[in-house]
């Protein structure tokens, strides 16, 4: 004998995630440029480091482009490598 | 595929923020001579200032940087990169291939989250 299926109703006072939108998809960037320092200081750390993107919500293509964008800038010594406060 | 076909270029240079204003007019010249000089042609240049570094780079905490966009031969590339090392003016640079010059160096800016 099978059990009849019954879908049970979302429990109340459930926390439901809503699903972030990629930040750069939003405004519809197809190429992130190192030189765009004040965009890329914002997916930083205060010590410098890169924000991981379930963090922040940027989707995988842009992530990529990102870190990349990132690594740029801190050899140009426009971000830095290690802030030190 | 010919061997000498040109691309276009854009180059961020830091030139030391110490040298005094004719000395680095000829430090950009130098430059930019060493692009034409190698069958290279300069499209546009950018001026972007005396900028902190962010971090200390030989001793200098300062740079004056200049974003360059030139077209060349691929193979006249190594060449000008050998120079790049040998110029003591130029603190850092950066080289990449790039498919158009822009008008202006703006951005986008992203929305409030």
């Amino acid at each position: 004998m099978t059990m009849p299926y019954i879908k049970k109703p979302p429990l109340e006072g459930i926390f439901v995630k809503k699903r972030k939108q990629c930040p750069f998809t939003a405004i519809g960037v197809r190429h992130i440029d190192y030189k765009d320092i004040n965009t890329l200081s914002q997916f930083i750390t205060e010590r410098g480091k890169i924000i991981p993107r379930r963090i922040t919500g940027v989707s995988f293509y842009h992530q990529k482009q990102l870190a990349k964008a990132i690594k740029r800038a801190r050899h140009m010594a426009l971000l830095p490598f290690v802030a030190q406060d | 595929m010919s061997k000498n076909k040109s691309h276009l270029y854009e180059g961020m240079y830091i030139l030391s923020a110490t040298l005094s204003e004719e000395a680095r007019q000829k430090a950009l010249e130098k430059i930019t001579s060493g692009i034409s000089e190698r069958k290279g042609e300069v499209r546009k240049i950018f001026e972007q200032g005396r900028r902190k570094l962010a971090y200390e780079i030989n001793g200098r905490r300062e740079g004056y940087y200049y974003v360059i966009f030139f077209e060349i031969p691929t193979s006249s590339m190594n060449e000008l990169w050998k120079d790049y090392h040998l110029n003591e003016d130029l603190i850092r640079f950066l080289t990449l291939q790039v498919q158009d010059v822009p008008e202006k160096l703006e951005f986008k800016s992203l929305l409030p989250m």
